[in-house]
């Protein structure tokens, strides 16, 4: 169960934060400032939000719910999606409230969160910093879709893979930026979106799909290692 | 001199009049306002009926055809999802006779014909639930897709349940602001003809004169241009569907809470049936019946009954029913759609599918010009004709294969000669052959599918004679569909969420457009 509190050096001045541990999920959301560096290791795809329906932008680390990111962040070129980083923190209104329960948060082990004068240490600035970018990140992600979907550019992906061991996967649910309704637009509308960088996503995201299959021939050679 | 169609001018402003300007604007937009024209003529003071209706799933593609969103329409037309009829008392009038009527087709339909298969079986499982899942999904009060289905997809097929009036307000608010129609509020006070006897224009009241090459009748039940103007008959069917009177009640929830069927219940009564539409807003409830079998009071004592203490003093609306249809849909340049055209009993919800039918046909087929317009007149004429025919012979399947002996209503619908020759046929046919994708239901003309009456002929008891010899060859692929069917079943019961809940989250977040 989480405990949620809102951060504060009265309550939380002894409090340490550990870095990350386990693995990472198999999806995880990513905002527009991410892009580029995701790309370089992973498929970007949208996908959406099971309770409310909404897009939103994310990176594919493996093809299964329950299998770990087939790449370490070092073998991504060092990327941590900031969804990542922000673990167990998260903003409400202007303040921070962090899951108390979450193994991240020590009274023993890691670095502290609050320095002598009770004031944010480099950690929490850091943190700080990530909840920030992510705030601001997940509302262009909102106005980057709202501009695909009000020109039809979202279409909806069907990846099918088949396995080395004979597992036939579909993934769905998956959409990415439609290249032929893209290319089709009049130039008042792809001005609109270059002049906003949505071109540039676009693009991004159209190229990163070649991960995809990146990504299936390093999962078939750890099925190889695992038999 | 050629004379080509380029104003096309509608009469009548109810869903049949937005519904065929939003089907053929759509159709012809490119040349919109250019070289053609759509106008709808709709009087400032007539009425607007709201009444709750049925719909079938065509109308997803139709509404999405015209370029509206689903999650607007939800917002605005009060709508709910529709899965089928839940037929209750049809057959033995016993409390616990009841079956569906869903609207997705049987497993494997278009490789296989399950009936004789469940015949030979006669585990004593429904044939709904032995070859669909939708009957348990309408059991379970489960909506037929989530939020993350797009809009006009679905992970059961469905219809829509709507606010009638809501949905002409609707409709006519994106054919003026998104499809370039031209709305004209006036009443009409004289149809002009031509020296041959076309349509030439209007006048009206408010609006001076309006001119036009081809004109829609959708004045309803007035019929004023097919009817009183060309003077086309109007050809009754009261000897086969008897019903010709309803009586018509919103019924509220109780709280806000309580669950929207996600089917058209349509409980058989004494001399006649009571229809319960659930909107998210309210039920609408009514009670069709045949005059000559029951009086006005017996009718509403009934309904009553229906509706419990708390409908004792809720105010009922009675509407007359004048069973039939035009004897010609489209006269020289005038075509009609809707009431104008003819009127049903709602026992399978087929006004609205025929309006959008109708004006897909119109829309499709729009004669480039006079002189080609008698050839698609004909055409018309003869599909139409076709449609009604097989609606008619439909609703009245229903009542023949009903066994109620309870009262002169049920035994009289069951007289050979109030039963349509081609339906007599069918059912001689049925008893050695059951009906199935392959048959005379695949026509393109098509209202109701060779699936919808293997639904009421197998929900209503028929017994189709079996030689389990023949079928021996395709046992393996039928057994593999109703066990594909369970799992489907289950599938969709787990991850299906609850009808109203779906609603409620349309009307707050909306659905995606993929």
């Amino acid at each position: 169960m989480p405990k949620y509190e809102p951060l504060n050096p009265d309550d939380h001045g002894s409090l340490r934060l550990r870095p990350r541990s386990g693995p990472d999920p198999h999806f995880v959301q990513i905002v527009p400032s991410e892009f580029v560096a995701a790309a370089a290791s992973s498929p970007i795809l949208f996908t959406k939000h099971p309770e409310t329906g909404n897009f939103y932008a994310g990176a594919l680390f493996n093809f299964k719910p329950d299998e770990p990111a087939l790449k370490s962040a070092s073998e991504r070129g060092g990327f941590e999606p900031l969804a990542l980083q922000r673990e167990g923190f998260f903003t409400m209104n202007e303040g921070i409230v962090i899951d108390r329960e979450h193994p991240r948060f020590s009274d023993s082990e890691g670095e502290p969160l609050f320095d002598d004068a009770r004031a944010p240490s480099v950690q929490l600035r850091r943190i700080q910093r990530v909840l920030g970018q992510l705030h601001v990140g997940l509302s262009e992600t909102d106005a980057f879709i709202r501009a695909l979907l009000e020109l039809k550019l979202i279409e909806p992906i069907d990846i099918s893979l088949s396995f080395d061991d004979g597992e036939k996967l579909t993934l769905q649910g998956l959409y990415t930026v439609s290249m032929d309704s893209l290319h089709a637009l009049d130039d008042a509308d792809v001005m609109r979106l270059f002049r906003k960088g949505y071109l540039q996503l676009a693009y991004i995201m159209a190229q990163s799909l070649r991960q995809i299959a990146i990504l299936a021939e390093l999962r078939n050679k750890r099925l190889a290692s695992t038999i | 001199m050629v004379r080509p169609i380029r104003n096309v001018v509608i009469v009548g402003g109810g869903t049949a009049g937005w519904l065929t300007a939003g089907v053929i604007a759509a159709r012809h937009r490119s040349r919109i306002p250019g070289n053609f024209s759509v106008t709808l003529v709709e009087s400032p003071n007539t009425p607007i009926i709201g009444v709750g209706e049925g719909t079938w799933p065509t109308l997803r593609t139709t509404l999405a055809r015209i370029g509206v969103s689903e999650t607007d329409f939800f917002r605005e037309c009060d709508a709910a999802f529709k899965q089928g009829a839940r037929f209750a008392r049809w057959t033995t009038g016993a409390p616990d006779d009841a079956y569906y009527h869903p609207l997705m087709y049987p497993q494997s339909f278009h490789q296989i014909n399950l009936v004789p298969h469940w015949l030979v079986r006669n585990t004593g499982q429904s044939f709904c639930d032995a070859v669909t899942p939708q009957g348990r999904i309408c059991d379970d009060g489960l909506a037929p897709k989530t939020i993350t289905t797009a809009e006009f997809d679905g992970l059961a097929n469905y219809a829509y349940h709507l606010d009638g009036g809501k949905f002409s307000v609707f409709l006519r608010k994106h054919c003026c602001t998104k499809l370039g129609v031209r709305h004209v509020l006036a009443d009409v006070r004289r149809v002009n003809l031509t020296e041959d006897g076309d349509i030439k224009s209007l006048d009206t009241e408010q609006a001076g004169e309006i001119e036009g090459d081809l004109f829609i009748d959708c004045t309803g039940f007035k019929a004023l241009l097919i009817g009183e103007t060309l003077g086309v008959g109007f050809k009754e069917c009261h000897d086969v569907l008897f019903c010709d009177t309803a009586l018509a009640v919103h019924m509220p929830y109780e709280t806000e809470s309580d669950p929207v069927a996600t089917h058209t219940i349509s409980t058989a009564q004494s001399a006649g049936w009571i229809w319960d539409i659930g909107l998210p807003t309210r039920r609408g409830v009514g009670y069709v019946f045949s005059s000559n079998h029951i009086s006005l009071e017996d009718a509403e004592r009934e309904l009553r009954a229906y509706l419990g203490p708390r409908g004792k003093d809720l105010p009922l609306r009675k509407i007359d029913i004048r069973a039939g249809h035009r004897e010609t849909f489209w006269k020289r340049n005038c075509v009609a759609v809707g009431l104008a055209a003819g009127f049903l009993e709602p026992l399978e919800a087929s006004a609205i599918v025929l309006i959008e039918m109708s004006a897909k046909l119109i829309a499709e087929q729009m004669p480039a010009c006079r002189e080609v317009m008698d050839i698609i007149a004909a055409r018309f004429n003869a599909t139409t004709h076709y449609r009604w025919g097989r609606i008619i012979d439909f609703l009245k399947l229903h009542y023949v294969l009903s066994k109620r002996e309870d009262t002169a209503f049920w035994r009289d619908n069951r007289d050979p000669a109030t039963i349509p020759e081609r339906l007599q046929n069918l059912l001689l046919l049925w008893r050695y052959q059951s009906p199935w994708y392959h048959d005379e239901f695949d026509r393109i003309e098509e209202v109701f599918p060779a699936a919808s009456y293997q639904y009421v002929l197998y929900g209503m008891g028929f017994r189709t004679e079996v030689d389990p010899e023949a079928i021996a060859g395709e046992a393996r692929l039928a057994e593999r569909a109703m066990r594909d069917n369970v799992t489907h079943t289950e599938r969709l019961r787990s991850v299906l969420p609850r009808h109203r809940d779906l609603i409620r989250k349309i009307v707050e977040q909306g659905l995606q457009p993929v």
